[in-house]
């Protein structure tokens, strides 16, 4: 029989055993969920907003569907590989303060034995014990940096890059599609009124801009 | 069976030629630090204090803080530099961009950080209960079951508050978060005098 409290004993001992050691990994995984929340709330809100045409529902929603995607996909590929470049930076040697950078040169270790190569890991050494509290502390500051300047690159300069080309062509696309529904019923203009006609008429002469799809 | 053992032959040769790329990129990436030979040494003291602050003290709130300030000084502008739409288009999209930053940050802060407060306020070790607290009965009802350091442990109510935070704003997202961009965006685009019917 299921235990609730054992579950929820053994929840928050995951939580501590997974995220308390590695405070980047949990940003990047709970940084992801946000994004896709907030996402799926703004399509919600587009599509039940009925001030909102249908035309521009067409392309409002795909629109933000696709910076939803491609900030999730951008924050997990590009934040992930930054935040991983990071830790390696600190986990093979590479990178060190002066304490670290001390108990790497008593134990005899430099360049030429293996620092500052992908297979090397601090973490392995026999006398790792020593350094622990010195290198986590450092290694948890470059790791939620490295993540920090990861997300701003993905989020704040790749996703609204891409999303503006993928927004720009759906609009051209939609455009050129409601321009020839509106040809054709200029071309056989029977079945409607006499109002109805001049509006079209007056909309194939006027001076139309694609305004009238907002992002 | 077949099949299955190919798929799974398959799966393992491109895990390895995965591993072996990404070993090779990133060790191409640390060659690049500063040359092949080099080892790096932050010496100044003020730094290293700086990234043990940063390690043990940038919650999720705070990170969301420095995300939603980067946004604002280099989303808008990307925006503007958009030349595959028209004017009209291109302020509307600034106006939303603006507006989506704005409160996506502040409701996106606000809750984090309210969150993880409230979680602080329920993992408390016995020596931190003090006789005039009130429910004394639940404050260590967060606390985890196996040994822990304090960094752990501060990293642990982060973790515990930004879950919490994900799940109210689930309903924030809908209640807050959209209805605050969709008015903001109202507001700046009048301001900015863009002429826009679907506002």
């Amino acid at each position: 029989m299921i235990n609730p409290n054992k579950l929820f004993l053994n929840f928050k001992n995951t939580i501590l055993t997974k995220y308390g050691p590695n405070p980047a990994k949990m940003l990047i995984y709970t940084g992801v969920l946000g994004w896709f929340l907030s996402s799926a709330a703004q399509v919600v809100a587009i599509a039940v907003n009925d001030k909102i045409p249908k035309e521009q529902k067409m392309f409002l929603i795909p629109q933000e569907i696709s910076d939803g995607a491609i900030n999730v996909l951008s924050f997990f590929l590009v934040t992930s590989a930054i935040k991983n470049f990071s830790s390696k930076l600190v986990s093979t040697g590479k990178l060190a303060n002066p304490k670290i950078r001390e108990f790497l040169s008593k134990t005899g270790l430099n360049v030429e034995k293996g620092l500052g190569q992908t297979k090397f890991n601090i973490e392995s050494m026999a006398n790792y014990d020593v350094i622990k509290d010195e290198y986590k502390s450092f290694k948890n500051g470059v790791d939620v940096i490295g993540m920090t300047l990861g997300s701003i690159l993905s989020c704040n300069i790749i996703t609204p890059v891409l999303r503006n080309k993928y927004a720009a062509d759906r609009q051209q696309k939609n455009l050129a599609q409601l321009n020839k529904l509106e040809q054709e019923r200029l071309k056989s203009p029977r079945g409607i009124s006499m109002d109805t006609y001049q509006k079209y008429a007056a909309m194939k002469f006027s001076n139309r801009s694609s305004s009238n799809l907002k992002i | 069976m077949a099949a299955l053992g190919l798929n799974k032959l398959l799966d393992l040769s491109f895990s390895r030629s995965y591993d072996k790329f990404d070993r090779k990129a990133t060790q191409i990436g640390l060659d690049l630090c500063g040359g092949r030979k080099k080892l790096l040494t932050i010496s100044s003291p003020k730094t290293n204090d700086a990234l043990s602050w940063i390690g043990k003290n940038l919650s999720s709130a705070e990170n969301r803080l420095i995300l939603g300030a980067s946004a604002l000084m280099t989303q808008p502008f990307i925006d503007a530099a958009n030349k595959d739409v028209d004017s009209e288009t291109r302020k509307i999209s600034i106006c939303r961009t603006i507006a989506k930053i704005l409160a996506g940050t502040f409701t996106g802060y606000s809750i984090r950080k309210l969150c993880i407060k409230s979680i602080d306020s329920f993992t408390k070790s016995p020596d931190e209960i003090l006789p005039n607290m009130k429910f004394k009965k639940f404050r260590s009802l967060l606390l985890p079951g196996l040994k822990y350091t304090a960094d752990e442990l501060s990293q642990y109510k982060n973790a515990l508050g930004t879950l919490l935070a994900l799940g109210v704003m689930i309903f924030t997202n809908f209640l807050i978060d959209a209805p605050l961009t969709k008015f903001l965006t109202n507001l700046f685009a009048n301001k900015g005098g863009v002429n826009d019917k679907s506002k």
